[in-house]
């Protein structure tokens, strides 16, 4: 499904070459759901990046759905993106001037769909979601639990490989935060992948597997995080 | 996808709406101002009589004296109009398929109908080949014969407006025309024409109007009047009588000629060489041969119809575009930027670059539709204003359809030029920079 | 205030400064040469005539018809408009002066090949000339009523006395005082110059001899004649009914028509160099308004760009006239680097424009007072904008999102 060789990631200036990843290799199976865990500065957010193949690695060779997508072009790239990438941010990312309908119709539309197909994927996506009674809603309307659910419907109604998500709780209070897990739980149950990247271990140890990303390198790969190993990585609370 | 962007760019230039005004009105001012000048421009540069511009030609002689040409700046140049002598002689030439002398001339109209006061009517005294030499338009009857010419006799083409004031507007071929003394036979009525440049007389002011009324040119040597244009001499010679007038070497006729192919051009011009050749024997013609045939595109170059304050004026409009350009392209730029965020998550979401691309060329062709429409009003109280400070501008600084469509374009152009290196911009930016917090 | 790291602000965000720059620059390089050119137009339009134009009104009559006698129609013409309460004086006259309509030949200032010879416009006019048209006499004097000839063949041909200005005495007799001196026409003819006018214009607004003018003593030729009427100050708008009244009134056998003020009848001779002044004078404020709301609208963005930069300088101490001042300071850089370029582009244009059409070297201090202009309304577009920067509270820097 997502098998990554030996990525590298290496950010360079006039002055100082940072690497952010370390040959990392790293294989989700079709059905995993994986929660890439790390502290600040640990290459996480490099890792979602190229994962989601919104940058490209320096070095290393990434296969997505069995094709090698390491040395596409922006065309291509933005195609899968499109196709197989269904992508879930902290801060939600609506577009704040489309209602709910818009929002969930835009990667459709780069996709090419006709009339009736956009509207019916749009409709059982945000059926899937339960907001299919506030399509109409701009997110300026809505909850951030809401908001956050129809971000998933965004990502759903392309009917994507997998699904990318950012700390998607982050900007949640807890209670919504436990009903999008359980909506993300429940997806992932109905066949779709999923890698979710956190430094919340409370969210981790939902996931079927646990990757921790140190100083862009793999650490300690374990089924189970220990839950002391985490805490060093991860003590800092959302605010 | 075109009806969809377009929707995305009406909402989103809804959502700011003070900067979408802005960049209106900077495009809209700009366009407006520019078309305004370039309205007049066009209209006075442009050619008057497509159709055979190239087959009508002003004639002249260099009649002038031997000690300094005509215009001094323009020492090439033959004087501009025909002394009578040189114009009587020219209409026996048999070369030109037309040719006709004219000038102008006031007569005062007394209608029949005592109640309305008399009124002042400029003739043009000219040949019955005028009408079909500028394809003058006819309501009723037509222009006058050979024999009218020959006989002066007292036949009128009546303007439209004439007509109107002397006959409301009836046909009015056959009837009677009281004009000073005499009495003439109205033989043809025209048909509104309108010239924003009196391109066939230039010498008395170019933006005038068409004249009220058209006579036989002998008219004026057989009942001694006097006419209303530009007369130049240049000889110490007394002038006493008309008859003197007719005899001297003042030059007050214009005279065109309408030559069909190079052939007949070329034979025309070796006909005038023969005649100031065989004039120079009576001791005319004093200065080198200089006989020219300008058709009506050079006439107008030579005539300098379009004047420098035009061409400045047309300078500093499209100056004044760029600077408004300028101003949009800062406007653009500013809230592409803002938009970054919504840009990187089109792109996260599938978008390439050309389509991002594609959908803000939109948004800014649709600011400079809207800039265009805003123009078009600019453009148009422009010219209102030129209207009302140039009374003879009245027939230049109209708005055309083509000069209507054609500010929509510049002014979407001109956007798009404006928004291309904003929208560039928007497509480089990496999509991942703007995803992670707000 | 430390310069520098405004100056590397501004090279970061260079785009945007560079857009101000250009903008400020097209405009002052438009704004100068509008703002000259229609300086000159206007002091064209506004050099003196000589003449007491604003209280003459101008009176076509046209002679038609078997019946109409040119000779007595002005005689008693003449009477009628002079006995009219508020005319101070009338003249018959050929053409009216300005009008761009009107006649001029050379005379000599003698018989010999060498005399000098000049062009000038000749009016034809009688004794109440001076009176009427309000020029002032500074030697000689009128004509005498005697000395008013018929109307001959040509209103050019010689008489007997002639007036003419200062600037064309000078043109013919140099220093020497031209009363008694003779005037020659083409054909040999003289005439003794018994008056000389300080100044007015003659026919053509744009002609350079149009100060020299010579008078004859004598009627306009027939059958047209016009009149210069002049009215006590005040009095010119309702005395132009009455005059056309009583003169349309006494003689059926002519038309009566063009009664105006003689400002409306020379209108159409500057009407193309009003119109050109009031068009690149509202190109100008347009132009103005157009960068300054561009200056308002690019930095509001940047406003809004920096908030959070903003708040975190007021939670470590700016005061808000800190951040005003900054504002000021990086528009101001922006703006002078702007009228740098424009200073050259404006003397660019200059040039571009003087070889093309003619248009006069630049006076430099409306450069001077183009960049002052500019400097003023990049303070003033900014100044709001300054303003709401300042407002931005310190605690924006706390907030993530």
């Amino acid at each position: 499904m997502l098998e990554m060789k030996d990525i590298s990631r290496v950010y360079r200036t006039d002055l100082v070459e940072t690497h952010a990843l370390r040959s990392l290799s790293l294989t989700v199976d079709a059905g995993e759901f994986v929660a890439v865990t790390g502290p600040s500065g640990s290459g996480k957010t490099t890792f979602l990046n190229i994962a989601g193949l919104l940058e490209s690695a320096t070095s290393g060779e990434y296969f997505l759905d069995g094709e090698d997508v390491s040395k596409l072009g922006d065309n291509r790239r933005s195609m899968i993106r499109n196709e197989k990438i269904g992508f879930i941010f902290q801060s939600f990312n609506l577009i704040p001037d489309l209602n709910i309908f818009d929002n969930v119709d835009v990667p459709l539309r780069y996709r090419g769909f006709n009339a009736s197909e956009r509207q019916d994927r749009i409709e059982s996506a945000l059926q899937q979601v339960g907001l299919a009674s506030r399509m109409k809603h701009l997110p300026s309307q809505m909850s951030g639990g809401q908001q956050q659910r129809a971000a998933i419907a965004r990502a759903l109604a392309g009917g994507p490989v997998f699904l990318l998500a950012d700390e998607p709780t982050g900007n949640l209070d807890s209670l919504m935060a436990r009903q999008v897990m359980d909506l993300l739980e429940e997806i992932n149950q109905a066949g779709t992948t999923i890698v979710m990247v956190t430094h919340d271990p409370e969210l981790a140890r939902r996931a079927h597997r646990n990757v921790q990303l140190l100083d862009g390198q793999l650490a300690n790969p374990a089924p189970f995080p220990q839950s002391g190993a985490a805490d060093s990585a991860a003590a800092q609370p959302v605010a | 996808m075109f009806a969809y962007n377009l929707r995305m760019a009406r909402l989103s230039l809804m959502k700011q709406p003070l900067l979408t005004t802005l960049m209106i009105a900077a495009i809209g001012v700009g366009v407006g101002a520019c078309m305004t000048v370039l309205t007049l421009f066009f209209t006075m540069s442009s050619d008057p009589i497509p159709e055979k511009s190239d087959r009508l030609f002003a004639v002249r002689l260099d009649s002038w004296s031997p000690d300094e040409p005509f215009d001094g700046d323009l020492p090439t140049q033959a004087p501009w109009q025909l002394t009578h002598t040189d114009a009587m002689a020219l209409l026996e030439s048999p070369v030109p398929t037309r040719h006709a002398a004219m000038r102008k001339a006031v007569y005062t109209a007394v209608p029949d109908n005592v109640d309305l006061a008399p009124f002042l009517t400029v003739s043009r005294m000219t040949s019955g080949d005028f009408f079909e030499m500028f394809s003058v338009p006819f309501l009723y009857g037509g222009g006058w014969d050979e024999r009218a010419d020959e006989n002066a006799e007292n036949v009128v083409v009546l303007s439209r407006e004439t007509n109107d004031n002397l006959f409301g507007g009836e046909n009015s071929v056959g009837r009677e025309a009281r004009f000073g003394d005499e009495t003439f036979r109205v033989v043809g009525v025209l048909d509104t024409w309108d010239l924003p440049i009196l391109y066939y007389d230039v010498n008395n002011g170019a933006t005038n109007d068409v004249e009220h009324v058209f006579m036989p040119f002998k008219i004026t040597d057989v009942r001694e009047i006097d006419g209303s244009g530009n007369t130049s001499c240049w000889k110490d010679e007394q002038i006493e009588t008309y008859f003197d007038l007719l005899q001297s070497e003042c030059v007050y006729v214009q005279f065109w000629a309408e030559l069909e192919t190079p052939a007949q051009r070329a034979e025309y011009q070796s006909w005038l060489d023969q005649y100031t050749n065989d004039q120079k024997t009576l001791g005319r013609f004093e200065r080198p041969t200089n006989n020219l045939l300008s058709d009506v595109n050079e006439w107008l170059q030579i005539r300098q119809v379009v004047d420098d304050s035009i061409l400045v004026v047309v300078s500093i409009g499209i100056l004044f575009l760029v600077a408004c350009l300028s101003n949009t392209v800062g406007l653009i730029l500013a809230r592409f930027v803002a938009k970054a965020p919504v840009i990187g998550l089109r792109r996260a979401l599938g978008a390439n670059k050309a389509t991002i691309f594609r959908q803000h060329l939109v948004e800014v062709g649709l600011v400079g539709f809207a800039g265009g429409l805003f123009g078009l009003l600019l453009a148009y109280l422009g010219l209102m204003g030129v209207r009302s400070l140039i009374r003879d501008f009245t027939d230049l600084a109209q708005l055309s359809i083509p000069m209507v469509v054609l500010t929509i374009l510049v002014a979407i152009v001109s956007a798009l030029i404006a928004g291309l290196y904003p929208t560039w911009r928007v497509c480089q930016l990496a999509p991942a920079n703007y995803l992670k917090t707000q | 205030m430390e310069i520098r790291p405004i100056l590397s602000a501004m090279w970061r965000n260079r785009t945007g400064s560079i857009l101000v720059a250009i903008q400020v620059a097209l405009t002052l390089a438009i704004v100068t040469n509008c703002m000259f050119m229609a300086k000159s137009r206007i002091d064209f339009i506004a050099r003196p005539s000589g003449m007491d134009v604003e209280n003459i009104i101008t009176v076509q009559s046209l002679g038609f018809g078997l019946a109409y006698e040119h000779g007595p129609t002005i005689v008693e013409d003449l009477r009628l408009l002079r006995a009219i309460p508020g005319v101070v004086s009338a003249s018959s006259v050929n053409s009216i002066p300005m009008s761009g309509s009107g006649s001029a030949t050379g005379f000599r200032a003698g018989l010999e090949e060498d005399a000098p010879r000049e062009t000038a416009n000749y009016y034809v006019l009688d004794e109440h000339a001076v009176e009427t048209l309000g020029v002032n006499m500074i030697e000689g004097r009128p004509f005498h009523d005697y000395e008013i000839l018929d109307a001959g063949s040509s209103n050019g041909d010689m008489t007997e006395q002639v007036i003419i200005t200062q600037a064309y005495a000078e043109k013919l007799f140099g220093d020497e005082s031209a009363i008694g001196q003779r005037v020659y026409d083409g054909l040999g003819e003289s005439g003794e110059v018994v008056g000389v006018v300080e100044h007015m214009f003659g026919a053509w607004v744009s002609w350079s001899g149009l100060s020299q003018v010579l008078w004859f003593p004598r009627r306009p030729t027939g059958p047209a004649v016009r009149y210069l009427v002049r009215a006590e100050p005040g009095q010119l708008d309702s005395l132009m009914p009455v005059i056309e009244k009583t003169l349309a009134d006494s003689n059926r056998n002519r038309l009566v028509r063009n009664v105006r003020s003689m400002q409306d009848a020379i209108a159409g001779s500057y009407a193309g160099d009003r119109a050109i002044a009031v068009v690149l004078f509202v190109a100008v404020v347009m132009l103005f308004v157009i960068t300054g709301l561009g200056i308002v609208g690019l930095a509001s963005f940047a406003v809004r760009q920096r908030t959070k930069q903003i708040g975190t300088r007021r939670a470590i101490g700016a005061r808000k006239r800190d951040i005003i001042r900054y504002f000021l300071t990086e528009n101001w850089l922006m703006t002078t680097i702007g009228l740098t370029i424009g200073t050259f582009l404006t003397i660019g244009l200059n040039y571009f424009l003087a070889a093309q059409f003619s248009i006069e070297r630049l006076d430099i201090t409306y450069l001077v007072g183009g960049v002052f202009a500019l400097w003023v309304l990049g303070f003033l577009a900014v100044a709001e904008p300054a303003r709401r920067a300042s407002k931005i509270s310190p605690a924006i820097a706390t907030r993530t999102v």
